[in-house]
């Protein structure tokens, strides 16, 4: 499991830019356990449709979904230190966005769900310059606004039915390539694709040099600072992909279940998203995927017992903060790192 | 002008009940530095407990003064048992605390929901108003005296909070608190005693707005997410920290919640949010708060 360098999110801890030098030689091994961990991740996922049934094909067409969202997130959380409590926002904008642009007004789905992605882009964008001036707890309180704000918009728009949302939102259309989305294994295939195309595009966007002044930012804005670089309009374009990651969501999660209401962008609905990135571990590239995981199975499996499920959620999410800051991911890396790999001193 | 009235009497009446909540909010943050998400939690605790006494004794007057003990007692033990000892083990306050306290009104949430929805049953709540409060009353328009009885409360709640922070010895180590830790700590203060005393005061007062609300409005599972979010708003506009600000924060957003649900209700939903964020746009330290240190 690659380990992005650091030992807590709040870019405060002062830790050293420099002595991460991408040059490493233990860089160059990352890298190759980090294809090698894809690669096997990406056949395992292949391998779902043809292994489990429909109904668990739909719960990991979910997962997917949320992992593009949180694996958005954790842009801003894991390696720039910024925790937005808006990202729900975003998702509701790809949402509304897609089943505005192919139930409403009758364009093709591949069209809309580029509309949406852009329209997410620039709008996460503009909040996003309007966020970053602030950090720490008002940065949240902020995107907590903004958030807000988003769902009273969806909440009093009539045109699209208010608080009852949407439904009847068709699916991408496959015929071309002679598959009907309908299926739920088809769409599995499709949101897999999206996945596999957001991660890469995130995967190159941290390890430029782009991601690289994020992490310095997280670990010592100050320091950036003195160095030369202006940090705003790096935090406000990580804002802006991060918040396109969760528009890209929000267009599959419509398709996914042909329905769209306000709910979808709720604050419980953000905080359920930093849920699943802390309880799979901010500090993995992959630890928003496997909180995800644990989050719709966990999920799928407690609603069958009790609608109180938030209790756990919630009890879990507090002893990760406070004893397993590594979440999910920082577990694994620490079995497979017994003698001492980069893990930081939260792992203790 | 009648309508005026009424409404501007609404508008203070939610700004008291905001203020009960905010001013703990804020001198929490003001003294630990811990972004308390789960006061929405204390309230709700409050409200439900004081409904189980309510149901016990039948009497409101007795559920206003055990319900927001239990509040009080939580607050105290999880400063002093579970915040503290994080904090000094290194979870630096600020975004750890939001998190995990944020995962605390999260699980207390749905332990409510466990107990009082899927176990008895009970959705919406609520405790009945005392006798002599439950009516109207003339004050040149006819107005509810429970709303006038929860002015009343806040004004006095607020009175009493200055007087106990400016006035006495426990106020001085509390503002000494909020400048210095350290220093308080040096001159021979157990200032973690001083900590928790004041969190379980902060959610006394939670409680008790979580009382008072359940007697006016009505319990139910959403109430503590429904007032966090203007109560954040409240600590914002004061400045993180400010008793002061959070008074007239608290007038701010209570005044612009009811006067634009009453004049311009297309607005009433964003009026709040419009607020904090230009707040946070142009003055993210508050009215009242200090400029933030640097970077």
């Amino acid at each position: 499991m690659e380990q992005p360098q650091s030992d807590s999110y709040q870019g405060q801890s002062g830790g050293d830019v420099s002595s991460h030098d991408p040059m490493e030689p233990q860089a160059a091994r990352e890298h190759k356990t980090f294809l090698l961990t894809s690669l096997a991740g990406l056949l395992f996922l292949i391998a779902i449709p043809f292994l489990v049934g429909e109904y668990y094909v739909s719960l990991a067409s979910e997962i997917l979904i949320f992992a593009i969202l949180t694996s958005g997130v954790n842009l801003l959380l894991g390696y720039t230190g910024l925790v937005s409590l808006g990202h729900a926002a975003f998702m509701g904008v790809g949402a509304y966005a897609t089943a505005i642009g192919s139930s409403l007004l009758g364009y093709p789905v591949w069209f809309v769900m580029l509309a949406s992605i852009t329209v997410s882009l620039v709008i996460a964008y503009g909040i996003g310059l309007l966020s970053v001036r602030t950090k720490g707890v008002q940065f949240l309180l902020i995107t907590l606004a903004f958030g807000q704000m988003f769902h009273a918009i969806a909440e009093k728009t009539r045109y699209t039915g208010g608080d009852d949302g949407m439904t009847n939102i068709p699916r991408i259309d496959l015929s071309l390539i002679g598959l009907d989305a309908d299926h739920d294994r088809v769409f599995y295939f499709f949101v897999l694709v999206c996945f596999v195309i957001a991660l890469a595009l995130l995967r190159l966007v941290v390890d430029s040099p782009f991601g690289r002044v994020l992490v310095g930012i997280r670990e010592n804005e100050k320091r950036m600072l003195a160095l030369g670089y202006s940090t705003f309009p790096y935090k406000a374009l990580a804002f802006g992909i991060s918040g396109m990651l969760a528009g890209l969501a929000g267009s599959l999660w419509v398709q996914h279940s042909f329905f769209v209401n306000p709910h979808i962008m709720t604050w419980q609905m953000s905080g359920e998203a930093l849920l699943m990135v802390i309880i799979g571990g901010s500090k993995a590239f992959f630890g928003p995927l496997l909180g995800a995981a644990f989050y719709v199975l966990a999920k799928d499996f407690l609603s069958d017992i009790t609608e109180a499920y938030l209790m756990f959620f919630g009890l879990l999410f507090v002893l990760v903060v406070a004893f397993f800051h590594g979440g999910i991911a920082g577990f694994i890396a620490r079995i497979f790192n017994r003698t001492g790999g980069p893990a930081g001193k939260d792992d203790q | 002008m009648t309508f005026f009235l009424f409404n501007l009497l609404n508008g203070l009446q939610l700004s008291m009940l905001i203020f009960l909540m905010a001013v703990g909010l804020t001198v929490i943050f003001g003294l630990m530095d811990i972004l308390n998400l789960a006061h929405g939690a204390f309230y709700m605790v409050g409200a439900y407990f004081g409904y189980v006494v309510f149901q016990t004794t039948e009497s409101f007057w007795i559920s206003l003064l055990i319900g927001p003990l239990l509040s009080l007692a939580l607050g105290f033990l999880l400063q002093y048992y579970v915040l503290q000892p994080l904090i000094d083990r290194g979870r630096t306050a600020h975004l750890d605390m939001a998190l995990l306290t944020f995962g605390l009104l999260f699980f207390t949430i749905g332990l409510v929901d466990l107990i009082f929805f899927e176990t008895l049953g009970l959705t919406f709540m609520s405790i009945d108003k005392p006798a002599g409060l439950g009516s109207y009353i003339d004050i040149g328009i006819m107005y509810p005296t429970y709303r006038l009885f929860v002015i009343a409360l806040g004004l006095i709640v607020a009175l009493a909070v200055w007087l106990l922070l400016d006035r006495t010895v426990i106020g001085a180590v509390v503002r000494a608190g909020v400048d210095d830790r350290e220093m308080v700590r040096a001159m021979g203060v157990n200032i973690y005693l001083v900590f928790a005393c004041v969190f379980g005061l902060g959610c006394w007062l939670a409680g008790l707005a979580g009382v008072v609300a359940g007697a006016g409005l009505s319990i139910d599972i959403n109430m503590g997410v429904q007032i966090l979010i203007p109560t954040l708003v409240v600590v914002v506009l004061g400045g993180l920290g400010s008793v002061k600000g959070c008074f007239f924060g608290a007038l701010i957003v209570g005044m612009t919640e009811t006067l634009s649900q009453a004049y311009v209700p297309a607005l009433a939903l964003f009026a709040t949010y419009l607020l904090l964020a230009a707040m946070l746009i142009f003055r993210p330290q508050g009215f009242f708060g200090r400029a933030p240190k640097t970077v």
